[in-house]
C-alpha cells in the first residue's frame, strides 16, 4: 500500500441530483486507487446519506446561492466525509441529529443500534420521514465514527471511517 | 405484472406460471428523494396479485447497485404489511457483496417466522 493523502473541498449546489452524481464521483474516484472495493462502495455509501441528510434538512430558504459543503480526505487508508448545511435558529432536525449519536452511543455496538432503529422505524407513523436511520446506517455499514455540531447556524456532520 | 421504472431504479416482473412465486427483479440505483411515493402503490399491487395466486412474493436485489436509507424504509414497510396479508415474502440478496450482505444481514430482526425469509444467493 502506496502512502498518499487526498481531498476534495466542495460547495455544491442543494440539488438532488447532485447526491449521485457525487457519490458515484466518490466511488469511482476511490476505486481506482484502493484494490477494495467494498471499502470504496462504504465510503460512497457514507457520503451519499450525508449529502442526502443536508439537501433535505438544511435551511435553503436564505437569499444567498444554496449550496452545501462537502469535504471528503483523508492519509493511508483513513478517510473522514463531512458535510455542512445552514440551520434556521432552533432548528428541530439539527437537534434531532445531535440526539440520535447521543442515542446511537448508549448502545455497545453500532449494528444493535441499527437492528433498534429498523424495528423503531417499523413502528413510526409513515408519513412522517424523519427517523434518521441514514445516520445508523452509517455508522453500521460504513463502520464509522459520527460526530455532529452546530456552530452559528450550520450543522457540520462528519465521519471517520477505515478502507 | 406490470414492470416499474422510477428514476435510476428498474423493478422487473418476471411473469410466470401463475402458481409460481411472484418474483420482481431490482436493477440499478435506488437513490430517489421518496421511493415511497412509487414503491408504496406498486407493493400494494404486487402483494394483492402474490395474495389471490396464494404464492409467495420474492424480491431479488442481486444486480441492485445501490439503495438508499428511505429505500430501506419502504422495504420494511413491504415486510410489515406482507405479514399482515399473510403473504410470505422472500428477499433474496447477494451475500458476496458486503454492503448487501449488510443491509440484509440486519433485517433478519424481522424474520421471527417463516412469513420472511433473506435469501443469501
Amino acid at each position: 500500500m502506496c502512502a498518499f493523502n487526498f481531498s476534495i473541498d466542495l460547495p455544491v449546489r442543494s440539488e438532488w441530483a447532485n447526491v449521485d452524481l457525487l457519490r458515484t464521483s466518490v466511488q469511482n474516484c476511490f476505486t481506482a486507487i484502493f484494490s477494495d472495493i467494498e471499502g470504496c462502495h462504504s465510503l460512497a455509501m457514507v457520503t451519499g446519506e450525508l449529502i442526502e441528510n443536508a439537501i433535505k434538512y438544511g435551511d435553503w430558504t436564505g437569499p444567498d446561492e444554496q449550496r452545501f459543503h462537502l469535504r471528503v480526505w483523508g492519509e493511508g487508508r483513513s478517510a473522514h466525509v463531512s458535510v455542512e448545511n445552514p440551520v434556521q435558529i432552533g432548528d428541530g432536525n439539527a437537534a434531532e441529529v445531535l440526539r440520535t449519536l447521543g442515542w446511537m452511543r448508549s448502545f455497545p455496538s453500532s449494528i444493535e443500534a441499527y437492528r433498534a432503529k429498523l424495528l423503531e422505524v417499523a413502528e413510526a407513523d409513515r408519513a412522517s420521514g424523519n427517523s434518521k436511520l441514514g445516520l445508523v446506517r452509517i455508522a453500521y455499514e460504513g463502520n464509522c465514527l459520527l460526530s455532529a455540531e452546530l456552530v452559528r447556524g450550520v450543522l457540520r456532520v462528519q465521519a471517520e471511517l477505515t478502507v | 405484472m406490470q414492470s416499474l421504472i422510477v428514476g435510476d431504479l428498474r423493478i422487473e416482473a418476471l411473469e410466470e406460471e401463475p402458481s409460481a412465486p411472484v418474483r420482481l427483479l431490482w436493477r440499478g440505483k435506488s437513490n430517489n428523494r421518496h421511493p415511497g411515493e412509487a414503491l408504496a402503490p406498486y407493493f400494494r399491487e404486487v402483494l394483492a396479485t402474490a395474495d389471490t395466486r396464494r404464492v409467495p412474493l420474492e424480491l431479488h436485489f442481486e444486480k441492485l447497485e445501490h439503495f438508499n436509507s428511505s429505500t430501506i424504509t419502504s422495504i420494511i414497510q413491504l415486510i410489515q404489511d406482507s405479514r399482515a396479508r399473510a403473504v410470505k415474502l422472500v428477499l433474496v440478496y447477494d451475500h458476496a457483496l458486503k454492503w448487501q450482505k449488510l443491509s440484509f444481514d440486519a433485517l433478519r430482526v424481522f424474520a421471527k417466522d417463516d412469513m420472511l425469509e433473506l435469501r443469501a444467493a
